[in-house]
């Protein structure tokens, strides 16, 4: 039995591809670190995972750090956030919007609703690279999250 | 008015008699001058025909009697006055009275009864009926007691009448049977029907008579011929018989007026007087009628006259007229049976009056059709109403119609000058106050300027659309000179009696006067003044149905507007996301398997990745661009100077090599939206920065007047004509000049082309190609316009207004005068660039 929970990053990614593309960079790129990785390809699970942690009575292992695509079937990213971020329990978690969308409402309103980053998906795989390993270095070394 | 109770009717009726009349005016007092306000109904006095008795119904107390009480029936006033009715009558005829009061009037009248009357038994018919708080008996004396009518009788003499009533085809054949048949039934010399006009005046329409009479038919008489009150009575009182016109009137006393009489000495008992108000003769048969009238009689030869009501939806529309050369009575029952044809007749009456101009108002109802339907297509109410001017005319039968909306006025046919209309609008507003039409037949008689153009316009039927939008339209009639026949001359004469003293009395000639009317149209029939207000109504209901569409219309765009850009939402996501996995897995492959591919199979993968980056920011490009399209304008003023700067430093940061920035004067504050704006700077001083090949780049940004712009031959045509001289000097023009590489005229119209590319994309710094199109797309979007002059090799102008000048203009690629286009030419040598477009 696992007394302390290992932190982990929850992606929230429908497009496999997409999916593929960071977990390569996350395991070849950001190599200074390493974190546990768990995929929810909609919304619906991602949010049943978040709740399911969040109502056990103990233990609660919640994600470090969630990258949430807007973009989704069924229930949509942004929908997931506000969900996310009016839970008394999981609106601790920080939000990092990674998506294709450069529409400004978007932007705009992924803030007003709590989100802490948002990142634009880049094309350039070497871009790509540096945003996901500066976005890790970022939250997950630099800044200090809640237990 | 139907739905008036006929009690409500009465009393309204008797309360105006009452409001218009003076009770002092006594039938010794009444002349020509205030016989409009003799109170006919209350003369207290009857005809000698017959005598009057009125009593209490409580105490059956005689309260009331005619003087000639003594001759008719063998007893004096003074005999009756006081006592009780019972003195007169037996019990059963007191009986039979009061079931007269109970409400049975018509069951009882007449009562036949006998008097002794100097011990002889004298034959008489009794008619009952109530006047406030008396009963009032007017008793008639007949020939044969025996000579009864019962229902067959009344039958047999209504019966061909009504018949004939109702096949008559139209009003003028009803009002023909109608006074041939009363002829018939009552025995006149002269019968006549009379109809009012609008004014009270009237005119023959009818006539039945002897052969040796003069004819009256189409004549008129004025309004005064039959006082207001008189009118009042004829609606209460249907039928009215004068017997014998040059009778004495017999005074109807009370028991004060008696005991006067009786002993001069003796003091008037006031409590009488008080109780005694005039006898109300509203309702009586026997009502003494004014001398004025009887003298009027008189002058016209008549010496018995009865007069039928023609009463229409509780208004008096005419009188049935019947003249006799010598005396003449008639019986109760015939009377009764006159009366009710009377009622016969109006009944008709409405009805033919409506198929009257059946014809003319089914042509009418076409034509307004037709309108709903031209209107229906129509852009504007304008076309709608004037594109087809004859029918516009045809439907209120008029020579000319005026147009009027906002104070533009549009002219159709015979009318009055446009600054004659356009003076009388104020006038006619006002009239438009009290109804959405006005209509006359003497515009120079309400209006005193129209006497100008009385040829054009005596006539006038306008019809208000919408007071607020200054909305009407207008129909003129010219003037018709006619002739009206007058009964005799309708101008009260001055009678001068032998003591000197002028008095008035009715004119003595009714013969045929004829006078010419002037500046007076034909009437407007009521059918066209209906036609004017349902054209109203059909444009107030088309104007509704367009706002109903217009919303739905909006609504729709609304719509579209919100698919739109979800659609531009989704194609870029949705492209990308492909795009992205094939750039990624590119990528993996180079990584993973770039040993085994070699060189070359590198470099394919490497192109393979910088061609989905393009098209990655190609749909940018299309994206941006739609947004710059569809995103609302925040429109405040802004400080160009700063944005320019903002803009300069920017591009001064990205790009290596120098280049000179002149603003040569300080650029003004504008209004405008300060992202888009910044955005167009942006594009257009990287364009000049960009497409530049001198080792010393110059840009120069700045600002001058339409006028200017003008002098240095460098504004568009179609932008001088929609700017105006006079505007000139206060609309601003923007530049962006360079040294750049220059544009060729034939590329000119191209450069807008969103992804339209002159150049390689490997050469000035690449790019999507949507710079230009989204620059214009603001300036579009600001209401201004975006041009340029160019010298190939030598450098660009790119000129910009950002605000409306009333029309946009196309002429934006357009070199602004000859010189330049010259220039180009001249070094229009062919492109040593390769042009690409993707």
């Amino acid at each position: 039995m696992n007394h302390l929970h290992s932190p982990y990053l929850l992606v929230v990614e429908d497009s496999d591809e997409d999916f593929e593309a960071l977990q390569r960079v996350l395991s070849r790129s950001c190599t200074d670190f390493h974190i546990d990785v768990k995929r929810c390809s909609c919304g619906d699970d991602a949010l049943e995972l978040m709740r399911k942690e969040s109502t056990s009575s103990k233990n609660a292992h919640l994600p470090s750090l969630v990258l949430l695509d807007l973009n989704l079937p069924g229930t949509d990213g942004r929908e997931v956030l506000i969900e996310i971020k009016q839970d008394e329990v999981l609106k601790s978690i920080p939000v990092v919007i990674l998506t294709t969308s450069s529409n400004p409402k978007d932007i705009q309103s992924c803030y007003r609703y709590g989100a802490n980053s948002y990142l634009i998906k880049p094309m350039d795989v070497q871009q790509l690279k540096t945003t996901v390993c500066s976005t890790m270095d970022y939250w997950l070394k630099i800044v200090a999250l809640p237990g | 008015m139907t739905e008036m109770l006929v009690s409500d009717f009465v009393a309204q009726t008797k309360a105006a008699i009452a409001s218009i009349t003076a009770p002092d005016i006594s039938m010794s007092t009444v002349d020509i001058n205030n016989c409009d306000r003799e109170p006919i109904h209350i003369p207290a006095a009857v005809q000698p025909h017959g005598v009057l008795i009125a009593a209490r119904p409580d105490s059956w107390t005689i309260t009331h009697v005619s003087q000639n009480s003594t001759e008719q029936i063998g007893r004096s006033p003074a005999d009756l006055l006081g006592n009780s009715l019972h003195t007169l009558l037996h019990e059963e005829q007191i009986s039979a009275i009061q079931a007269c009061l109970r409400g049975d009037f018509e069951a009882v009248n007449p009562l036949r009864l006998t008097l002794e009357v100097e011990r002889a038994s004298r034959a008489f018919a009794m008619v009952v009926h109530r006047s406030n708080d008396v009963v009032v008996l007017e008793f008639e004396p007949v020939e044969d007691l025996q000579q009864t009518f019962n229902f067959f009788d009344f039958h047999k003499l209504v019966k061909r009448p009504i018949s004939r009533f109702q096949q008559a085809k139209s009003l003028g054949e009803l009002c023909r049977v109608a006074v041939e048949e009363l002829k018939q039934v009552t025995g006149f010399d002269r019968v006549m029907v009379y109809r009012f006009d609008e004014d009270g005046s009237g005119s023959v329409i009818a006539e039945a008579k002897q052969p040796d009479m003069t004819p009256y038919l189409g004549l008129r008489y004025p309004a005064t011929d039959i006082p207001k009150q008189a009118k009042y009575l004829y609606l209460l009182n249907l039928l009215r018989l004068i017997p014998e016109v040059g009778y004495e009137p017999v005074p109807v006393v009370t028991a004060s007026d008696t005991n006067a009489g009786q002993a001069d000495a003796a003091i008037e008992s006031p409590t009488a007087l008080e109780g005694s108000a005039p006898l109300d003769m509203t309702l009586s048969a026997l009502r003494s009628v004014s001398p004025l009238h009887t003298e009027y009689l008189t002058n016209m030869g008549v010496c018995a006259s009865m007069s039928i009501s023609l009463v229409t939806g509780n208004q008096l529309w005419g009188l049935i007229a019947c003249h006799h050369n010598s005396p003449r009575r008639l019986p109760y029952e015939q009377r009764t049976i006159c009366e009710f044809l009377g009622q016969a007749i109006a009944l008709e009456l409405a009805a033919k009056e409506t198929n009257e101009n059946i014809d003319y108002k089914l042509k009418i109802k076409a034509l307004q059709t037709k309108f709903v339907e031209t209107l229906t297509h129509s852009e504007t109410l304008k076309d709608g109403l004037t594109d087809d001017p004859q029918s516009l005319l045809a439907l209120t039968n008029s020579a000319g119609a005026a147009f009027c909306e906002n104070g533009e006025i549009t002219l159709i046919g015979e009318t009055p000058e446009i600054q004659d209309i356009e003076k009388m609008l104020p006038w006619l507003d006002g009239e438009f106050a009290s109804g959405a039409v006005y209509s006359t037949t003497t515009l120079s008689q309400d209006y005193l300027p129209a006497a100008d153009f009385t040829e054009h316009a005596s006539g006038l039927l306008a019809l208000s659309i919408s007071r607020a939008q200054r909305l009407c339209v207008l129909w003129f009639r010219p003037e018709v000179v006619q002739t009206v026949d007058w009964g005799g001359n309708p101008e009260k004469p001055v009678e001068t009696s032998d003591g000197g003293v002028a008095t008035l009395s009715p004119r003595r000639s009714f013969a045929l006067w004829r006078q010419i009317v002037q500046f007076r149209s034909l009437p407007w029939l009521s059918c066209e003044i209906e036609a004017a207000l349902e054209l109203r109504s059909a444009v107030i209901g088309l104007v509704l149905q367009r706002a109903d569409e217009l919303a739905q219309l909006n609504s729709e765009l609304e719509r579209s507007n919100v698919e739109l850009d979800n659609f531009a939402y989704i194609a870029s996501h949705d492209l990308k996301e492909p795009l992205r996995g094939i750039h990624s897995y590119s990528s993996f492959l180079i990584e993973d398997y770039g040993d085994r591919l070699g060189d070359d199979g590198t470099r394919k993968l490497q192109t393979l990745m910088r061609l989905t980056t393009r098209m990655e920011d190609l749909i940018g490009s299309l994206l941006h661009y739609s947004r710059i399209g569809r995103a609302e304008l925040l429109i405040e003023p802004v400080d160009l100077n700063q944005l320019v700067e903002g803009v300069v430093n920017l591009i001064q940061m990205s790009r290596s090599k120098a280049t000179s920035f002149i603003i040569p004067e300080p650029l003004p504050t504008f209004a405008c939206d300060q992202t888009q704006v910044t955005e167009l700077f942006t594009n257009l001083i990287s364009n000049a920065v960009k497409y530049n090949d001198k080792p010393e780049k110059q840009v120069e940004i700045g600002c001058m007047s339409a006028q200017e712009a003008m002098a240095q031959g460098c504004l568009p045509d179609s932008l001088r004509t929609s700017i105006g001289d006079e505007a000139a000097a206060y609309s601003s023009v923007f530049y962006v000049r360079d040294n750049g590489i220059g544009i060729k005229q034939k590329h000119m119209d191209a450069i807008f082309r969103i992804f339209k590319r002159l150049h390689a994309q490997n050469r000035f710094g690449g790019g999507t190609g949507a710079g230009l199109t989204i620059a214009k797309k603001v300036v579009e979007r600001h209401g201004g316009s975006l041009w340029l002059t160019s010298t190939f090799g030598e450098g660009s102008t790119f000129y910009f207004t950002l605000e409306q000048a009333s029309s946009q203009s196309d002429g934006a690629a357009q070199p602004p005068s000859e010189e330049s286009t010259e220039a180009i030419e001249m070094t229009g040598e062919s492109a040593t660039t390769g042009e690409a477009t993707l």
